[in-house]
């Protein structure tokens, strides 16, 4: 491979599979949405009708969560193949995670305090999952200030990457080991399962599947776009520095 | 074997060369001195219970390990001798003499921290091998985890607090175990088995950060 293919940055255009996928996201999400806010739930004291935000803090973080993994499987390619089309994948992909982290997580943070925490003051407590969240977005920013760093862009690529793969590897303690050793009032932690059969009513778990899926789809529709924004205006610029 | 040689040549080029000046040591000692004489001020005549004196302990390490372990690469750009290393050994030659230095280097620190925070904040010591283990394991997942991080950081173009910044996510997980220990050590009636789940961990992420450090050194350290 010459030098001039790793560094080219023109994407295919879209086929037809595209645009039906767009509309797709768009009809899906919609009629989430609306099930999510209009459908019926189980009217749980305490919970109450809070419980609908299942269908939109969850799936936030199953996106964070898939994000970064896009972004660590772009860095991992990166380094082997040295192509640049997988730096620009990487730093996408982390920067929607990033914004679906913050959304998840403020979800989480106004729904724990009106349900588990009502009645007090506490806006910030220990949960692991609100821990775990918090390190994951600290790791993100992080990545993004050694991003702008570095000057020369084949160093930025390779050290971002070296970066997000070496945060990587911590993420089994921060998912497996740390929520098991703390004490938590969230489904799913030190152990017990998180959606059993007595923990979601039956005619919400559809719903909930449907929402995860639309928003793993919606984070698709947005990574895609942003990938094709950026290695566009990459060209761009480049066009403008030739005499 | 010729990878352990040129590991060994590297931490003895180190270690020389600190002696020489004793800059990083110095400086380290009197960081920590500085720092837990503050916290003995910040604190007072407060008590401080074994969960408070743990943290404070391992806060003040922390600090001190992101000032002080920064240094192992940018020194070499600095001197201009990155090219020459690179011509000379192996990358895992260089990291492997890197980290063992910089285990080196932390381990000083932890003593001479918990020391003088036992001087200064005085909390008791119920068990000093419990307290020993978590030092020594603790320096070597403070040093896996950093020395791969100072390698990027001598590449940018203003490292200021930028270890701080990459290292402080990543030590999370250490940090969370090492401060249950030290408090368990800090407790009367701690126990080998009470510890046993955290000491795993602190063994597991040393162990992880070295490996996953070992492959990508590889990637920093060549353009």
């Amino acid at each position: 491979m010459t030098s001039t293919d790793r560094d080219n940055l023109m994407l295919p255009a879209r086929g037809i599979g595209y645009r039906v996928f767009t509309v797709l996201v768009a009809v899906w999400m919609t009629v989430v949405v609306c099930v999510g806010i209009l459908g019926h739930i189980s009217n749980l004291p305490i919970l109450e009708h809070t419980a609908r935000n299942l269908y939109f803090h969850v799936p936030m973080w199953f996106t964070l969560m898939l994000g970064w993994f896009v972004t660590a499987y772009h860095s991992l390619r990166l380094l082997v193949t040295r192509r640049r089309i997988h730096d620009v994948r990487a730093e996408q992909a982390a920067l929607v995670a990033t914004v679906f982290g913050v959304l998840g997580l403020t979800t989480g943070i106004v729904w724990a305090r009106f349900t588990w925490y009502m009645g007090t003051n506490i806006w910030w407590n220990g949960d692991p999952r609100q821990v775990m969240v918090t390190v994951q977005l600290l790791i993100c920013g992080a990545y993004f200030v050694l991003r702008g760093a570095l000057d020369d862009e084949r160093q930025r690529a390779r050290l971002a990457a070296v970066y997000a793969l070496f945060a990587t590897v911590t993420m089994p303690f921060l998912m497996y080991v740390l929520p098991r050793r703390m004490e938590s009032l969230h489904p799913g932690a030190e152990g017990n399962p998180a959606f059993s059969q007595m923990d979601i009513a039956p005619e919400m778990r559809w719903v909930f599947y449907a929402a995860a899926v639309g928003f793993l789809m919606l984070f698709w529709w947005i990574y895609t776009l942003r990938v094709r924004v950026r290695a566009a205006e990459i060209r761009v610029s480049e066009l403008a520095d030739w005499p | 074997m010729a990878w352990l040689h040129g590991a060994i040549a590297v931490f003895q080029k180190d270690a020389r060369l600190e002696l020489r000046t004793r800059f990083a040591l110095n400086a380290l000692a009197l960081f920590v001195a500085a720092a837990v004489l503050l916290v003995r001020f910040a604190v007072g005549n407060a008590a401080v219970t074994p969960p408070m004196a743990a943290a404070l302990l391992w806060i003040v390490i922390l600090f001190a390990a992101v000032v002080g372990l920064g240094r192992a690469f940018i020194v070499e750009e600095e001197r201009g001798t990155v090219l020459l290393l690179q011509l000379a050994l192996p990358a895992t030659s260089i990291y492997v003499g890197k980290l063992a230095f910089n285990i080196a280097i932390t381990l000083a620190l932890n003593v001479a921290a918990a020391s003088i925070f036992w001087l200064l904040v005085g909390p008791e010591v119920h068990a000093l091998g419990l307290l020993t283990t978590t030092l020594v394991l603790g320096a070597v997942g403070l040093a896996g985890a950093t020395t791969l991080l100072s390698a990027i950081i001598a590449r940018t173009v203003s490292s200021g607090p930028l270890l701080a910044v990459l290292s402080f996510p990543v030590l999370i997980p250490l940090l969370f175990s090492v401060v249950r220990l030290t408090q368990l050590a800090f407790e009367p009636g701690a126990t080998w088995s009470a510890a046993a789940t955290d000491l795993t961990a602190l063994v597991g992420y040393g162990g992880l950060m070295i490996t996953a450090s070992v492959m990508l050194f590889e990637y920093v350290w060549r353009d």
